[in-house]
């Protein structure tokens, strides 16, 4: 989950001077922001990532100010037709980003803190709602050196400007192959030979998008004015987006001018709010609560949207930015903030179901404690597993090895195709604790079919200079019997890379051959550092004892 | 008073009631222990206060290498006595006779017995009698001969007219060595007297005896939190259901409305098992189905081969799903707990493979608080009493809560089970249409707060010591 860092003063001025900070802390949680930490005058909060609102401390004062009451329902977004803010969309950039959208933010001002708190959105939203700015991407400039209209447009990649944080002019490509942002994010663009292009009027590059803006249009402290464009490979993400960035810079006490797209498949921005109806009583049903329309509606408003009852229908008043509610599924939980979590009370439902365990657990289970009874100690170990521990040590055949992608650690990237292995390695971990030891494990081996098979094994392993085959073969033939009334056999093998030559054999059930038994290999027992002698068995279980 | 008593102890006190004092080599020539046996039961006797034990030291006398010698060819004065005997002798004739050292004590002795007169000439000084009729006294000679080759103790002259003799010639070099032995002489106390050994309860032993630690095979203690989870889902009605660690991305994401292009997805959060892909992946229909939930929701092109992908499941839900999306009940209440897999680096917090339990509700009526009831519930079986329910976010439930339970050794609000309420956009395409609801989370975690541990990493290093002796019953 995303974090951000928030200034409680600042938070308790934006939200009004009628919350103190006890309350501002005590109200985090129940806006689903988890507080990581505070220290002083810091604290740092997780947000979900369906709501890059709260990627901001402005956006979570319009959450605060909503659940404290201090202020409710939708902010009215104000934006005015006013000023000739036009972007004309080139058809050329259909086949490499096809949209652009954006907005003029005026009469503003932003101070240092302001500055972080929007380099925090914007790396969300790129790294979220953008997909690492795949899907969308933003650019923030100064309004004050771009002159309209602007073009959305595409140039080959001998194009040269001056980037973001330089003095000196490089051309497309060199950027894509020198700056970090050109690093990280060039694939996107693919290896066509154009690539997209924000110019102004005066034909001065504004924005190489998704990679960087120009240094022309450098926001700073002093900046006072806004052009906030988004370009993407989904219109309606885009607009997301943006809509997210106009609700957070009216926060910041922006005001809006409309700008104007046209050309292609592109079309100005709707900052319009949507509508969804609902029926209250479901909604009062699965909550659990039997609360009037009035007190649904105002629960609603808490939660900043906006809305009515329509005899049994709740109307429901729906802000752009909160794209994250898909439909009355989503009502619900907003009702259920707005009540407050820490008012809805535990119930305790009346129930008729029997509950029961699973056949295989139970009998791995009764396993269990007969090994236990026999004297084993169970072992846990991850059935994502090193190469070298299964194959390289154990001396085993690894063509059938099954591994992951891209792990990130050695140590779990193989699937595990025996359990003995992981047991050796909990003997060679135990080599200066006393002895005997005797180990045991049950859990999942795979191995590959049509794509892969899950097959439940039983091993075990005791290592004590007195142990010898025919003592692992009394435990073995005593849980069988013991356990679930089957005979089984033991087969000289003439090899088993595990055990030692003549002290092996399969175990055998209805002619079925079902796993091994023995002493394991000197060298195999080397390679675990292990100096004492050791016996053991594997064992399939499912098909012997489950399906 | 009854008395618990070794079979040492009963041994020793049997002899000694027949025998009263008697020394521990006594004791052991009239029973079968062995002397440390002896020692030990005597020293627990001793600490009962059942028996006495009293050292007394016994001095004995006998011959040394003078005395020997005076023995086989008389005291040297009593030598020089005989040889002055017949006339007075000079001092060279008697040296030829008396060698030495034998010589000056002859001289010395007869001298200081005023047997002798030594007299001055030209020729040397003579060695006459003083008186060549009287009898030499012979009480020293008498000793020599008593003791001959014996030991005798000192106490056998007391109050005769040798006792005097015999101090003088202990005094003389090696003639006469004496020897200390201690010995410990054990008597029953009063209370061990009127012991009765026929009446004790011949079973009894001494059961507050220290005795040494034996480390007993166990489940592992991860297991058995587990199995307690397990145990406290059943009670609560929970009926449980399993499935493959290894699935499609059509169950683990796509039937749970996460789009193709999710974060989640991706490959350093999900294992993703090299080239291998699903053969059978669900019914045409809920292919179909789930196909269209995602253009509808997420606007883009849904992927069948995405979906193919096999995976190591990243929760259990894909298995509790499969189960509602295949058997559409009206009314149920499952659970489904096992090992889930995310791409993490390992840390004290985090695992790569853990346990993950989830419950699932299906039911016309169900709301919201009973889901918070049943957990409540839940909890309180597990012995964690404080509870409370905070807002968060998950991806395939609305409204979504996270419980969090207070923790005294901590000092504060530890996040466990999360909760919710399936989204429409993921029961729809898959034919469910009762409310299901969804509860669960990692139980790593609640087996930390039960064993005190604060790395999770502790019950994958099955550190023998550990456990043999992390307590069972928390």
């Amino acid at each position: 989950m995303p974090v951000v860092e928030l200034s409680l003063s600042r938070l308790q001025k934006l939200v009004g001077k009628k919350a103190n900070k006890k309350q501002i802390l005590d109200s985090l949680p129940f806006l689903g922001l988890d507080i990581e930490s505070l220290e002083g005058n810091t604290v740092r909060v997780e947000y979900s990532p369906n709501r890059p609102d709260y990627s901001t401390d402005f956006g979570i004062a319009l959450g605060l100010q909503g659940i404290l009451g201090i202020s409710k329902g939708i902010l009215r977004l104000d934006i005015r037709k006013q000023g000739n803010y036009e972007i004309k969309v080139d058809s050329s950039t259909s086949k490499i980003r096809p949209f652009v959208t954006g907005i003029i933010a005026r009469n503003g001002s932003l101070d240092n803190e302001s500055v972080k708190q929007l380099i925090n959105m914007q790396e969300d939203l790129h790294f979220g709602l953008g997909r690492k700015r795949k899907k969308s991407s933003i650019g923030i400039h100064d309004l004050d050196n771009i002159s309209f209209p602007l073009k959305y447009t595409t140039t080959s990649r001998d194009h040269r400007f001056v980037p973001l944080n330089s003095t000196k002019e490089s051309s497309i490509s060199e950027i894509l192959r020198d700056s970090e942002v050109g690093k990280d994010y060039g694939s996107i663009l693919g290896q066509s030979s154009k690539v997209t292009l924000i110019t102004d009027a005066k034909g001065q590059t504004i924005s190489f998008p998704p990679i960087i803006n120009a240094a022309l249009t450098t926001v700073t402290t002093k900046t006072k004015n806004l052009l906030v464009e988004v370009t993407g490979i989904d219109k309606q993400s885009a607009e997301d987006m943006l809509s997210v960035v106009v609700v957070i810079l009216q926060g910041a006490g922006f005001q809006f001018s409309q700008l104007k797209v046209s050309g292609s498949k592109n079309s100005t921005p709707n900052f319009a709010p949507r509508s969804i109806a609902l029926d209250a009583d479901p909604v009062n049903k699965i909550l659990g609560l039997n609360i009037s329309g009035s007190i649904l509606v105002s629960c609603l408003k808490k939660c900043r949207l906006d809305a009515s009852m329509k005899g049994k229908k709740i109307q429901c008043t729906i802000p752009r930015y909160r794209f994250d509610i898909f439909g009355g599924m989503d009502i619900v939980e907003e009702v259920a903030l707005g009540y407050g979590i820490d008012k809805l009370k535990p119930a305790w439902p009346a129930s008729v179901h029997i509950g029961e365990k699973n056949m295989t657990s139970e009998k791995l289970d009764s396993i269990s404690r007969l090994m236990t009874g026999f004297g084993f100690m169970e072992t846990l170990n991850s059935t994502l597993t090193s190469e070298q521990i299964l194959y390289d040590m154990s001396n085993r055949d690894s063509s059938q090895m099954i591994s992951v992608t891209s792990s990130k650690s050695q140590e779990h990237a193989i699937l595990r195709d025996s359990i003995l292995p992981g047991l050796l390695e909990n003997l060679s971990k135990n080599i200066h604790e006393t002895y005997p030891q005797k180990f045991f494990e049950s859990g999942i081996v795979f191995s590959k079919d049509s794509p892969i098979k899950e097959t439940a094994s039983l091993a075990c392993v005791t290592a004590s200079e007195e142990t010898h085959f025919s003592k692992i073969k009394a435990v073995l033939q005593s849980l069988l019997r013991i356990g679930f009334n089957i005979k089984c056999e033991t087969k000289t093998l003439s090899k088993h890379a595990l055990f030692s030559q003549g002290r092996v054999a399969e175990i055998v059930i209805n002619r079925k051959t079902v796993g091994y038994i023995g002493e394991l290999d000197s060298k195999v027992l080397e390679n675990f550092r292990i100096r004492t002698r050791v016996v053991g068995f594997e064992i399939k279980l499912s098909g012997l004892i489950f399906d | 008073m009854s008395h618990v008593l070794h079979d040492i102890e009963k041994q020793v006190i049997k002899v000694l009631q027949s025998e009263p004092n008697l020394t521990e080599e006594g004791i052991s020539q009239k029973t079968t222990l062995s002397m440390d046996q002896i020692r030990r039961g005597i020293e627990w006797l001793r600490l009962k206060k059942l028996a006495d034990v009293t050292e007394t030291t016994s001095i004995s006398l006998s011959l040394g290498k003078n005395g020997l010698e005076a023995l086989k060819n008389g005291l040297p004065e009593r030598r020089l006595v005989t040889l002055v005997q017949d006339g007075p002798k000079t001092f060279d004739e008697i040296r030829s006779s008396l060698h030495g050292f034998d010589f000056n004590a002859a001289i010395a002795h007869a001298k200081r017995n005023d047997w002798i007169n030594i007299e001055k000439t030209d020729t040397g000084s003579k060695i006459s009698l003083k008186d060549p009729d009287a009898d030499v006294p012979n009480d020293s000679d008498l000793i020599i001969s008593k003791l001959g080759e014996r030991t005798i103790v000192p106490t056998e002259f007391d109050n005769t007219p040798l006792a005097e003799p015999l101090k003088s010639l202990m005094e003389r070099p090696d003639f006469i060595i004496q020897h200390e032995e201690k010995t410990k002489t054990v008597s029953l106390s009063e209370t061990g007297k009127k012991i009765d050994l026929e009446k004790l309860d011949s079973g009894a032993i001494d059961v507050e005896a220290d005795v040494p630690h034996v480390h007993a095979a166990r489940i592992h203690p991860l297991n058995d939190t587990i199995n307690e989870v397990r145990e406290t889902f059943v009670h609560l009605g929970f009926t449980e259901i399993i499935g493959d660690l290894s699935q499609s991305s059509f169950w683990n994401f796509d039937a749970l409305f996460t789009p193709q292009d999710h974060p989640a997805r991706e490959l350093q959060d999900t294992f993703y098992l090299k080239g291998l892909n699903a053969k059978q992946l669900a019914t045409p229909t809920q292919i179909k189905n789930v196909s269209s939930a995602h253009k509808k929701g997420w606007r883009y092109y849904w992927d069948i081969q995405e979906a193919k992908k096999m995976v190591l499941r990243t929760h259990t839900t894909c298995v509790t799903i499969k189960y509602l999306a295949d058997k559409k009940p009206d009314e149920a209440r499952i659970f489904s707990l096992g090992r889930v897999f995310r791409n993490e680096k390992v840390s004290y917090k985090h695992l790569v493979e853990f346990n993950q339990v989830e419950g699932i509700v299906v039911g016309k009526h169900i709301t919201l608080r009973d889901l918070m009831g049943i957990q409540k519930e839940f909890y309180r079986k597990i012995g964690l009493t404080k509870v409370k329910f905070w807002p968060t976010f998950f991806p395939y439930t609305e409204p979504s809560l996270q419980s969090m339970v207070y923790n005294e050794r901590l000092g504060k609000w530890i996040e466990l089970f999360g909760m919710g309420i399936f989204r429409p956009e993921v029961t729809k395409p898959l034919g469910i249409t009762k409310p299901v609801l969804a509860w669960g989370g990692g139980i790593e975690r609640i087996a930390m707060l039960k064993f005190g541990l604060d790395d999770v990493r502790e019950f994958y290093n099955n550190n023998l010591s550990w456990l043999r002796t992390a307590s069972k019953c928390q």
